[in-house]
């Protein structure tokens, strides 16, 4: 039996609403009629308001909707080009993903006789379980802030965002064995390979961060970074690193796009997605890449640290946040102008050996620095 | 096709709920599979490069049929092309639409009567055909505009003409041109027609020769500098062949060449070959033979191959059986084609196959062009053999194309055991567009703009081949400033050609960058020729005798900036591709070829030169003014995919020189006289300018009885023209062409040959491939 008095009490109790002045007084307008308070204040009640707007559902989807905008006008400029444009000229084609995206709604879904059926259609939709749920353990909120925004409060929540994104795999090696198509395969055995590439040093490098921060509750490592050199990246470099190169891997970017390298295997397990089907393993992908910019975010740039803004009140630190996760994807975005695409055994060569080597030495690094308490 | 496909996708757009955002959305996302069947892509990659960028109106190359809605048919589809592109529509997603760019596409443009080509508008509807041979970018952008505007819902058929009164002229009659077809009916063709040349070595082989082979031979004769042509018997042929490869160290052959002689009930078998030793490379030695043409039984005439012996061969021997039906016994490819398509006629360049004659005046009822039937067979099978092979071994058989983002347009068999290639079966043919046998039923002039069309991203060279093999038989000289002129074109071509490659080969790579920025550099090369010749891709600017007409001082001088401009940007180019760690670390030491194994091979050119054999036709005999330059030819050791690249982009800067001397040289020299005297004979005023009196000129051109062979220093290799002539047609009797991509192929199979998958795109990137010059 829910006891909605008590939710309502907790719902409203101090610190569990987010306070942001500039709106407040509008807020403050709303007629006091029960229903729409409830509904303010339950939209404004932290683990409902970081599930559903920031860094949640409507963020990611803002974002989903405009990056690929960004980094296809991005590339556009390195290679001497203008890139989306005249979709709508006054705006500069900055809704190219939307058109895009009612393109790949309207169009027809082809399931090819040979595939299984069943599968064929799921995966790409289950796929979004392990990009959506690490979204969850995400803490937003500033050091300085009393009470943290974060949706699920855990003191395992690395390690659970961690088991939910290597999840991932399991599920392109689904769609490739349910394409039943002799590049899907090919392409499907390259992520299986890649997946063994970068899963060891990535965890390595994400538990060397632990092993430093001595904990591994979001907001608590929050807490930790809460001066610009207590950041991982100042502290631990080279798990940050390592970090990088196995997020660059694990989403496929150049210069390790191997898995769906189109030139060769014509986008690997995804190639005989078509209409919404592919929209959607289009769009998981930088879904991914924002889960990983937001862990690399959290362990290494400090979260929402920054310098307090008042008039947005708990939001000053989403905004740093989601700046320093726009500034990691960018990055992460603007390998694919610069580099070539490693061959397969390359890539789990440097898997093996430099990155893991790196990993090693972070994980080393941590340890003597938490012994000898340097930084503590 | 079905009836009721046309217009459907508008249909589809127009009905349901949600039809605005419906026709939004696909409007601004037309992503283009670009079928990439000829010439034509070029000038598609120039649309979607940094150029003109085609990306601007939302159009993202894809690739991939499942996730396009929006065809690009570039050019040609020829018989074997056709199920392709039926199948790639087939698989597109509703609601899909169909752009076909380039004459070819249209009623076959100059390939109108070809034997293997197929119009694409019977096999897929067409929403917009864009005209043009290539079409240019611009053009092609409108047409993805002319589709936008279609889904919105205009049409040509809602556009409203303006009525207008224009004063009537009185019709003249149609003249037909002063220069009708002569061919002689019964046309004596012999290959070694002696002739008296200074060329003392010559007569010195020749007596070796004769002392060696004993009784082998029927006769040794000198046909030209630099030419000799032994006649011997089927039998003999084998031991001809041997003791030429023992003796003198003939390693290669040039070119293998059927003759059909129809009215004398026999082929003429030839076997162009010759040695990469410093004193035979200019020394072409042609042995040829004579077999009973059979007509009456079933079984295809037999002849020994020389596969065995010199695998260059190889190919095209399986070519030639493919056109004549000559059996090659020894060779493996005997019992299935090759370049043809199964639906092909049997025996094309036989001369009882006759292609359409082409109408000057059109008759009432007669239609335009040939009706073809589109292939009803959608299937592309794969050999038995290679499937029966690889499951024997445990191994999985991929096929590459010829529609994929990767494999260029022919077919790729892989046998792959786990991620290493087994082997790779080439399907050439996919761009087949018969110019040899077309080049038999027009003028020698006429020929010129066919054979350019071999290959697009390198006109003036494919020209510039063609055409002196006309001036050597007819012993033209030509004018200095001529000369000068053809070597600054034929080198800016020749830079155009590699940037293509170096493009293909960054994007083969997974590196857009380096091949926007490539492509930024051609677009200036073709700005270049653009205003020499008027024309980006295809001027036919070179002619018997000179260059259509003279070249003013301003040009030149914007030419000689370019080069500059080249510098800087190459520069650039080498920074984000050339010394990226990654590019050399999947380049290096990948897809080696030895010397011995490229000789082995027959590849030429840029290629064979990275393997270590300092083979350049510019040096070893020289024609224009390249030994009157001061350049050097590139050679490497490694043979591998980095040194078959690095070398191209030292021959760049060698011909960024080239051009630079030459332009200065010209500008020394007076204006006007580009065009030999001796060919214009009374027409001696229009020198500097043949427009106007073209036809009164060449129409009537006949080259002397015998065979004519020139080899050209082209972009990618040595360019092989023998023209056969009777002596008494005006149309070339049989003309054989052998492009440097066409002999480059072996070596990609052979070079992936025990490779990682992914290098087999390293290996092709490497070599720059381009399928219509390898197919013709």
């Amino acid at each position: 039996m829910i006891d909605i008095n008590s939710i309502i009490s907790e719902m409203t109790t101090e610190g569990s609403q987010v306070i942001i002045p500039l709106i407040q007084q509008m807020l403050g307008l709303l007629p006091d009629i029960p229903m729409i308070k409830l509904m303010v204040s339950f939209i404004l009640w932290k683990p409902i308001f970081a599930a559903l707007i920031c860094p949640g559902f409507s963020t990611l989807g803002i974002l989903l909707l405009f990056f690929p905008w960004i980094e296809r006008k991005l590339c556009a400029r390195i290679q001497w080009r203008v890139g989306p444009r005249e979709v709508v000229r006054w705006l500069g084609g900055i809704i190219q993903l939307l058109a895009d995206t009612l393109k790949f709604i309207f169009q027809e879904v082809i399931i090819h006789k040979d595939a299984h059926k069943f599968y064929f259609l799921q995966f790409p939709l289950l796929t979004f379980i392990p990009a959506l749920l690490p979204i969850l353990f995400v803490n937003i909120a500033s050091a300085d802030a009393e009470y943290p925004l974060v949706a699920i409060q855990s003191p395992y929540a690395i390690q659970i965002m961690l088991a939910l994104i290597c999840l991932f795999p399991v599920f392109i090696l689904g769609m490739g064995w349910a394409s039943n198509s002799r590049y899907a395969f090919i392409g499907t055995v390259r992520e299986a390979f890649m997946y063994f590439a970068y899963e060891v040093p990535f965890i390595i490098a994400v538990l060397a961060m632990i092993i430093l921060f001595g904990t591994s509750g979001s907001v608590a490592i929050t807490e930790w970074q809460s001066t610009w050199w207590r950041w991982g990246i100042i502290c631990n470099p080279f798990a940050a690193l390592a970090f990088f190169i196995g997020s660059a891997m694990a989403t496929s970017r150049l210069p390790f796009e191997i898995p769906e390298a189109d030139q060769e295997v014509a986008f690997g397990p995804f190639v005989e997605y078509s209409g919404i089907g592919f929209g959607l393993v289009y769009i998981v992908c930088y879904e991914k890449m924002y889960v990983l910019s937001a862990l690399m975010t959290m362990l290494f740039l400090g979260g929402g640290n920054g310098p307090y803004i008042a008039p947005l009140g708990d939001l000053s630190g989403a905004v740093w946040f989601l700046l320093k996760t726009i500034i990691v994807m960018t990055t992460l975005a603007i390998l694919r102008p610069i580099y070539p695409r490693y061959r397969l055994d390359q890539g789990l060569g440097m898997g093996w050996s430099a990155i893991l080597f790196l990993a090693l030495i972070a994980l080393v690094l941590s340890i003597i620095m938490r012994s000898v308490g340097m930084v503590l | 096709m079905e009836e009721g496909e046309k217009n459907r996708n508008i249909r589809i757009l127009h009905s349901g709920v949600f039809t605005p955002l419906r026709r939004w959305g696909t409007k601004w996302s037309l992503w283009p599979c670009h079928f990439v069947t000829s010439c034509c892509g070029v000038e598609l990659a120039h649309a979607f490069a940094c150029g003109f960028d085609g990306e601007r109106l939302g159009t993202l190359n894809m690739g991939i049929a499942r996730q396009a809605n929006f065809i690009i048919v570039e050019g040609t589809i020829t018989r074997k092309m056709a199920p392709a592109l039926r199948i790639v529509w087939e698989q597109m997603p509703d609601p899909k639409f169909v752009n076909v760019i380039g004459a070819c596409g249209q009623r076959g443009g100059i390939f109108w009567n070809s034997y293997n080509i197929v119009h694409p508008s019977d096999v897929v509807p067409v929403d917009f055909f864009i005209p043009g041979c290539p079409i240019t970018p611009e053009g092609l952008l409108r047409g993805v505009r002319a589709v936008q505007e279609k889904i919105e819902g205009r049409d040509r058929t809602t556009i409203e003409f303006k009525h207008v009164d224009l004063p009537s002229v009185e019709k003249e009659e149609h003249r037909v041109p002063t220069t009708p077809k002569i061919f002689a009916p019964t046309p004596a063709i012999r290959v070694d027609v002696p002739r008296e040349v200074d060329w003392d070595f010559g007569k010195e082989v020749v007596n070796n020769l004769k002392a060696q082979l004993g009784g082998l031979y029927n006769s040794i004769a000198i046909t030209d500098k630099n030419r000799i042509a032994i006649k011997t018997t089927p039998e003999n042929l084998m031991e001809v062949a041997r003791k030429l490869s023992d003796s003198m160290g003939i390693d290669h052959v040039k070119n293998v060449n059927v003759i059909d002689v129809a009215h004398e009930r026999k082929f003429i078998v030839e076997y162009m070959v010759s040695g990469y030793s410093k004193e035979l490379m200019p020394v072409i030695i042609t042995i040829f033979t004579e077999i009973g043409r059979e007509t009456e039984a079933e079984a295809e005439p037999g002849f020994p191959s020389l596969t065995p012996l010199w695998e260059s061969a190889n190919y095209s021997e399986r070519e030639m059986h493919d056109f004549f039906g000559v059996s090659f016994e020894g060779n493996k490819g005997m019992n299935e084609k090759f370049l043809l398509a199964p639906d092909t006629p049997e025996y094309p360049l036989r001369k009882d196959f006759k292609v359409e004659e082409e109408l000057y005046v059109l008759e009432e009822g007669v239609p335009l062009a040939p009706t073809i039937k589109p292939p009803e067979e959608l299937t592309m099978p794969v050999s038995e053999e290679t499937l029966d092979e690889a499951e024997k071994n445990d191994e999985m058989v991929a096929c590459i194309g010829p529609h994929h983002p990767g494999s260029g347009h022919l077919r790729w068999i892989m046998r792959l055991k786990g991620d290493v290639i087994v082997e790779v079966n080439p399907d050439p043919g996919y761009v087949h567009r018969s110019m040899e046998k077309l080049a038999e039923n027009r003028l020698y002039i006429q020929n010129v703009p066919l054979f350019e069309r071999a290959n697009i991203s390198d006109p003036i060279n494919m020209n510039l081949g063609y055409v002196r093999a006309i001036e050597n038989a007819l012993g033209v000289e030509v004018p200095e400033r001529a000369k000068y002129l053809r070597t600054i074109m034929a080198e800016l071509s020749r830079i155009g050609a590699f940037f293509y490659d170096a493009g293909i080969f960054s994007l083969f790579t997974g590196h857009s960058t380096g091949f926007m920025y490539v492509w930024a550099i051609r677009e200036m090369i073709l700005e270049a020729i653009v205003r020499m010749t008027g024309s980006r891709c295809t001027p036919s600017f070179i002619i018997p005798g000179g260059i259509r007409r003279d070249i003013s001082d301003d040009v030149l001088e914007l030419t000689r900036n370019f080069t500059f401009a080249i510098d800087t940007r190459l520069r650039k180019f080498e920074d984000i591709f050339v010394t990226n760690p990654v590019f050399i670390a999947r380049t290096k030491g990948v897809g080696v070829l030895t010397r011995e194994d490229a000789i082995r091979c027959g590849i030429v050119g840029p290629f064979l030169r990275a393997s270590g054999v300092e083979y350049d036709i510019r040096k070893a005999e020289p024609y224009e003014v390249y030994d009157q330059l001061d350049w050097e030819a590139t050679t490497g050791d490694a043979g591998d995919c980095l040194g078959r690249f690095l070398g191209r982009l030292e021959e760049i800067k060698q011909s960024v020189g080239i051009v630079r001397q030459a332009v200065d040289a010209v500008k020394g020299m007076p204006r006007g006289n580009v065009i030999s005297e001796e060919i214009l004979g009374e027409y001696k005023e229009v020198s500097d300018d043949i427009r106007g009196y073209f036809f009164r000129v060449y129409g009537n051109l006949v080259l002397p009885k015998g065979e004519w062979t020139s080899i050209t220093e082209a972009s990618r290799g040595t360019l092989l023209y023998s023209i056969i002539s009777d002596g008494e047609s005006n149309v070339p009797y049989r003309v054989r062409v052998v492009t440097p991509c066409w002999m480059n192929l072996r070596g990609i199979i052979e070079a992936s040959k025990g490779e990682r998958v992914a290098d087999f795109w390293t290996v092709y990137g490497s070599f720059g491939y381009f399928p219509p010059e390898a197919d013709r």
